[in-house]
């Protein structure tokens, strides 16, 4: 599989099934996080969790999220940091090809139309631009991990 | 057969996709948008994940992200729910050539019913019965030649604009010389309101029942039918009420609209799941509307009475898989109901009435099915459709049935929203409703304002 750099394959023989699941070696599993596929998550138990643990909470519905296709961006955390989040669903690429250097590391300057990844979907590569003036703090997601919109992939420490 | 299986819905339907295929042992994913996130129906997916901010345009009717989440979780089928992307023919097609199954009709068949005048053209050519009409008018005809015309239709017909739709546009003529003031009238109305002066003429079928059949066709040609649905009882054009069979239409009819439902779709070379829409005049005549190639809102109420799980057999023939079924096999049982429950004020103009519901309970007991995502503490959000939930109950006869569902919208409770339950409890009290006796007309000629049903 390493050969032929693939992550995951399935084979199939009448009635037997393999699948087989390569986790990349230097950074955290693809599916960190998330709940193993081959074994369904058992159904919510009969008691209901306390009122207002799953209500969804609303967006206020005049927010500009909404109505830009941007995902929030900037969106500060605790420790003042600025999150950079994805526009889209797709693989993150933290180099512009796997032979080239990353477009960014911990402590590179960023400013707006900085290129900081590629997201790829549907065999097109998307440049991810910074959007933010500062410094990468912190690389959240793992080069080819699998990501959602609106998933957290840098943390920058704005400049101004 | 496939191994997992992307669902791009959200709430009540994707909530049913999800649990047929746990019981036919399929990994699950599901989108969700920025509001759905957090929603219990999402657990109960293998996977969920998250496509965009909370507007529909911004979220489940981005075709990009759900095949993009498709790929990224091996998902080897979409299957599209109603509404949303469940009829875009381009979609349907995407998620194929990015080698993904789209449960539904091929993009072709899609295209060819989902075009009003085309699927009028096949009806014909099927000898399915239309509405009596004319094209897109000639603005060079004389008055004779439009009386000419009105006359082969016949009175009482209607001037309906080409760029209209979903009963805009349309103008009722009883006699020859109401034709010309009323031509002259729709051209302008139609101009000011669709920048289109095309207008063409069309029978008017007066106090029509709704009536739709549902078929179900494989991807190796056959076609069956699970018989016919009544879904007469509608506010503004949108079904409140779904019944099987139709009362009131004689075993004639019925056979007739089922036959034709099935030529037309063997005609279109449709498979998956599908509705072929007709009115029904006092007469029992029928005649061929529009069909639907996508499962249906009240597909549970077929399921009821023939005992067809309609999702499962989607997953199946969108597989690969011949039908399971002969059209013999297919034997309905008894009467089945169902009300759309929606998060509206019925006494206050229908108004939208999102919110926190602090306090649900499903009714239960023998013939009553309840679909739906809602639960203590769910937040109904605005920024979707209003329908929440459907009460379905199935019960020996009509008039079982009736009292079943009387019984079962007395003992559910959704609060403190407001909801369409007190309107439905009127209705199932109303005799003309009772006595199967109404048409499409009924609601909105006696409902007041104030969300009272008047008598006849």
């Amino acid at each position: 599989m390493t050969e032929n750099d693939l992550s995951e394959i399935s084979l199939r023989d009448g009635s037997e099934e393999i699948n087989l699941k390569r986790c990349s070696s230097n950074a955290t599993p693809a599916m960190a996080g998330l709940p193993s596929i081959t074994h369904p998550v058992p159904l919510p138990a009969t008691a209901l969790p306390p009122v207002g643990a799953h209500a969804a909470e609303p967006a206020p519905a005049e927010t500009e999220a909404d109505s830009a296709p941007d995902a929030q961006t900037g969106v500060t955390t605790d420790e003042g940091l600025a999150a950079i989040r994805s526009p889209m669903v797709g693989t993150f690429y933290s180099s512009p090809n796997p032979d080239a250097p990353p477009f960014v590391q911990v402590g590179s300057t960023v400013d707006a139309d900085t290129v900081i990844c590629i997201v790829e979907a549907m065999k097109v590569f998307n440049e991810i631009k910074a959007e933010v003036c500062g410094s990468i703090e912190r690389i959240v997601v793992a080069d080819q991990e699998p990501i959602e919109y609106g998933q957290e992939l840098f943390l920058v420490r704005p400049s101004s | 057969m496939f191994r997992r299986i992307l669902v791009a819905n959200r709430g009540e339907i994707a909530l049913r996709i999800l649990r047929a295929c746990r019981e036919m042992g399929l990994e699950t994913v599901c989108v969700f948008s920025e509001e759905d996130r957090g929603s219990r129906y999402l657990d109960y997916a293998d996977r969920a994940i998250c496509i965009g901010a909370a507007s529909p345009a911004e979220s489940y009717l981005k075709s990009d992200r759900i095949i993009a989440a498709a790929e990224v979780a091996n998902a080897d089928a979409i299957h599209p729910g109603y509404g949303f992307l469940a009829e875009n023919a381009d979609f349907a097609e995407k998620c194929r050539s990015s080698k993904v199954e789209f449960i539904g009709p091929s993009a072709d068949s899609m295209r060819l019913l989902g075009d009003k005048a085309q699927a009028r053209t096949l009806a014909r050519r099927c000898k399915v019965p239309t509405i009596p009409g004319t094209d897109r008018l000639d603005e060079e005809l004389d008055e004779k030649e439009l009386v000419d015309l009105a006359e082969k239709i016949g009175f009482p017909l209607m001037v309906k604009a080409s760029a209209g739709g979903g009963g805009r546009g349309m103008r009722i003529v009883r006699s020859p010389d109401e034709l010309a003031p009323a031509l002259r009238m729709a051209r302008q109305e139609a101009e000011a309101a669709f920048k289109d002066r095309g207008v063409y003429l069309e029978k008017y079928i007066e106090h029509p029942r709704h009536v739709e059949v549902q078929i179900l066709g494989d991807q190796q040609g056959g076609v069956i039918h699970l018989h016919e649905r009544d879904c007469t009882l509608q506010r503004r054009y949108q079904k409140l009420i779904e019944e099987t069979p139709a009362p009131s239409i004689d075993a004639r009819t019925r056979e007739g609209l089922c036959k034709s439902a099935v030529r037309l779709a063997k005609a279109a070379k449709y498979f998956s799941a599908g509705t072929v829409e007709f009115l029904v005049d006092e007469r029992g005549r029928y005649y061929f509307i529009e069909t639907n190639t996508r499962v249906q809102v009240e597909h549970p109420v077929t399921e009821m009475a023939t005992g067809v799980d309609i999702i499962k057999a989607q997953l199946t023939i969108a597989a690969g898989q011949p039908l399971a079924y002969h059209q013999r096999d297919i034997r309905p049982r008894g009467a089945a109901m169902e009300c759309r429950l929606n998060a509206e004020d019925p006494s206050n103009g229908f108004r939208p009435s999102a919110g926190l519901i602090e306090r649900f309970e499903a009714p239960g007991g023998f013939g009553v099915r309840v679909e739906t995502h809602i639960h203590d503490g769910y937040r109904v959000s605005p920024r979707y459709d209003s329908l929440i939930g459907k009460l379905i109950v199935h019960q020996p006869d009509r008039t079982e049935a009736i009292r079943c569902m009387r019984r079962c919208l007395r003992e559910i409770v959704i609060s403190p929203i407001k909801t369409t339950i007190p309107l439905f409890q009127q209705i199932f009290e109303h005799e003309a409703f009772v006595a199967g006796k109404i048409d499409t007309g009924f609601l909105d000629r006696h409902m007041k304002d104030n969300g009272e049903l008047t008598s006849d």
